[in-house]
């Protein structure tokens, strides 16, 4: 049966980020009744199971292949999501992968915040419009502290997990934007046309959601 | 030379994409004349108005005489405008039912992100002056057929988000809180109500609806489900309604509700439905009524043209190229005898073919063997020789490939001999 095929049991398509939480999203997933089976080949961007399959894919691409229908579901950090400005569905939050996008300044740092750099460029820039802020906003892919230490900025807007990078980098945390952990997403037509599936796949992973 | 551009977000047609999208035009057109709509034009360029609903979106562009023009954004506001100019009793609240429809190009100055354009055609109608079920049911109905015109299986959800609106006042909740939660009901993102609805110490039966209405969707045993806990008439009238519209279908086998359809464009305040199909993750069509908003009683839709095509060629590739498919593109390969294209060296004869709906291209070239190479590379199917080359018309007519239909060109030659006698 070709994955498009059959409307009466339709097949799932599910994005999975590469990289911590794909293990996790794996066995929530597994839980839930969705198992799929790990290809010994690590480089495998697809793996599948029984009437569903994952890509595997770079975290920030997720919403876009959901939001296009390619995939039918995926799982996501909540920041991502709001990252990328998509209106999908997010029914399940799988309490893993939790961290806070925060404001982050060197330790002690009191002058006007002129320069704010960040991978969450949407985000940032939504963000000081909200605090009334004319702060400019830099694009940066990653390492952003350095920014902070290099003098390219004089605030990051940055992932916080333990706090233990800001501490060694004599950063501190000063605003926290919002709390993320990674979210069950789904395609707004797929959870329609597939809600036979996809239903009982959500109370089931809301059920074994870790709290 | 430089390379020629175009502004992101835009795109030429070509003849062959160009032809199936008017194909599906005419489609809709004639469903719509046949329900009684008539068709009006409004024109792509207005004043900007700033509290249209989609004025951030828009296009801007400065008048000669220095106001601020606005690109057509979305039909429904424009359509609304008309209906005050030329219908100005039904515009103050005439009850009479007036159906148009439109189609046409909308322009949004978004970042071109997603493989979503800045142009786009929409094909819509408006049912105007009344305000019931059986009129949202009219054009839930017609949402529907107009994916089946275009060879497509519709899915159509129903909501109406006049009852989440009737839960936030049976709650109390706040003018200021009301966009994040109308906002996390839309994405059905469970955690987020929760929290807002603690944050904002929402409490009692109203409260607790809220923090179901994220899943109530599926069959018409939703409405029975939110009706037993509805905590005001306000709550309950808006289920009875979407109730109505329910019954006035024999079958609702595609039809689909979710109450958690809350956050919808400005203007809508009752039904609104969206159509899908299968295997295309986007929606094709959207619609609903906005009472008291833009006019006192209208409801319509506009069907986004682009997505339905990308949405016809996805199901074409499903099915794979050998297979028949439902028989409304014109695209893709040529059907033998059923449209020939002629190339013709003999005006008078010429003109006996297009008279009889025949395509008949005049060769450029005088030379009979250089206009046969030119026909050839037209992909004409027929040669219709000059009259110095001897016989009659009929008998000059030629077939240029072994392909063609015999029957094809039988035709033509009675055309042709029938006009000689």
């Amino acid at each position: 049966m070709s994955e498009a095929a059959g409307r009466d049991a339709p097949w799932l398509v599910v994005a999975l980020p590469k990289g911590r939480v794909l293990e996790r999203s794996l066995a929530a997933l597994r839980r839930a009744g969705a198992a799929v089976e790990v290809p010994e080949d690590p480089r495998a961007l697809r793996y599948v199971g029984d009437g569903v399959s994952a890509l595997v894919m770079r975290n920030a691409d997720v919403p876009t292949y959901v939001d296009l229908g390619v995939a039918d579901a995926g799982v996501v950090g909540y920041d991502v999501l709001l990252e990328s400005g998509s209106r999908l569905y997010a029914p399940v939050d799988l309490g893993f992968g939790r961290c806070r996008v925060s404001l982050v300044r060197p330790r002690g740092a009191t002058g006007p915040v002129r320069r704010v750099a960040s991978k969450y460029p949407r985000m940032t820039t939504e963000y000081l419009r909200r605090i009334g802020s004319p702060a400019e906003v830099v694009a940066l892919s990653g390492n952003v502290e350095l920014a902070c230490l290099s003098g390219l900025a004089d605030a990051v807007v940055d992932v916080v997990e333990t706090g233990a990078t800001l501490a060694a980098n004599d950063l501190e945390e000063v605003d926290v934007i919002a709390l993320s952990s990674a979210r069950f997403v789904v395609n707004r037509a797929a959870l329609k046309l597939k809600s036979a599936r996809l239903r009982p796949l959500i109370a089931a992973l809301r059920e074994g959601a870790e709290r | 030379m430089t390379r020629p551009s175009l502004p992101e977000g835009l795109r030429f047609l070509a003849p062959e994409e160009a032809a199936e999208r008017a194909a599906a035009i005419d489609a809709l057109r004639a469903l719509y004349r046949s329900w009684g709509y008539a068709r009006v034009e409004v024109p792509a360029l207005e004043r900007l108005e700033p509290d249209h609903p989609r004025a951030s979106k828009a296009f801007k562009l400065v008048d000669v005489g220095g106001g601020v023009l606005a690109l057509r954004s979305d039909f429904t506001p424009a359509l609304a405008r008309l209906v005050r100019a030329a219908y100005p009793a039904v515009a103050a609240g005439a009850e009479r039912p007036l159906r148009l429809s439109y189609d046409g190009l909308v322009w949004h100055a978004i970042d071109p992100e997603l493989a979503r354009g800045r142009e786009f055609t929409q094909v819509g109608i408006e049912l105007v002056g009344v305000s019931s079920a059986r009129a949202d049911a009219e054009l839930i109905h017609l949402a529907r057929e107009s994916v089946r015109a275009l060879g497509l299986t519709p899915r159509v959800e129903v909501g109406n988000p006049a009852y989440v609106t009737a839960l936030f006042d049976a709650a109390g909740v706040a003018d200021g809180a009301r966009a994040s939660l109308a906002d996390a009901i839309d994405r059905k993102d469970q955690s987020a109500v929760a929290a807002l609805v603690a944050g904002h110490r929402l409490r009692g039966a109203a409260a607790d609806a809220i923090l179901a209405v994220p899943d109530l969707y599926g069959g018409p045993e939703v409405l029975d489900e939110a009706l037993a806990r509805a905590p005001t008439a306000a709550a309950g009238q808006a289920l009875e309604r979407l109730a109505g519209v329910l019954d006035e279908f024999e079958d609702m086998g595609d039809l689909m509700l979710d109450l958690g359809m809350a956050r919808r464009l400005s203007y809508y305040t009752g039904v609104t439905f969206r159509a899908y199909t299968f295997d295309f993750g986007q929606p094709l069509l959207g619609g609903g009524r906005y009472d008291g908003s833009l006019l006192p009683r209208a409801a319509g839709f506009a069907l986004g043209l682009g997505r339905v095509l990308a949405a016809v060629a996805s199901a074409r590739e499903q099915e794979g190229p050998a297979e028949g498919r439902g028989g409304h593109g014109t695209g893709g390969a040529r059907r033998a005898g059923d449209d020939p294209l002629v190339a013709s060296l003999d005006d008078p004869g010429a003109r006996v073919l297009r008279a009889a709906g025949v395509r008949v291209v005049r060769a450029i070239a005088a030379d009979p063997d250089a206009a046969r190479a030119e026909a050839v590379t037209l992909g004409a199917d027929f040669m219709l020789a000059p009259p110095g080359a001897g016989g009659s018309p009929a008998e000059r007519l030629v077939a240029l490939r072994d392909d063609v239909d015999p029957a094809a060109g039988e035709r033509l030659r009675q055309v042709l001999a029938g006009a000689r006698a």
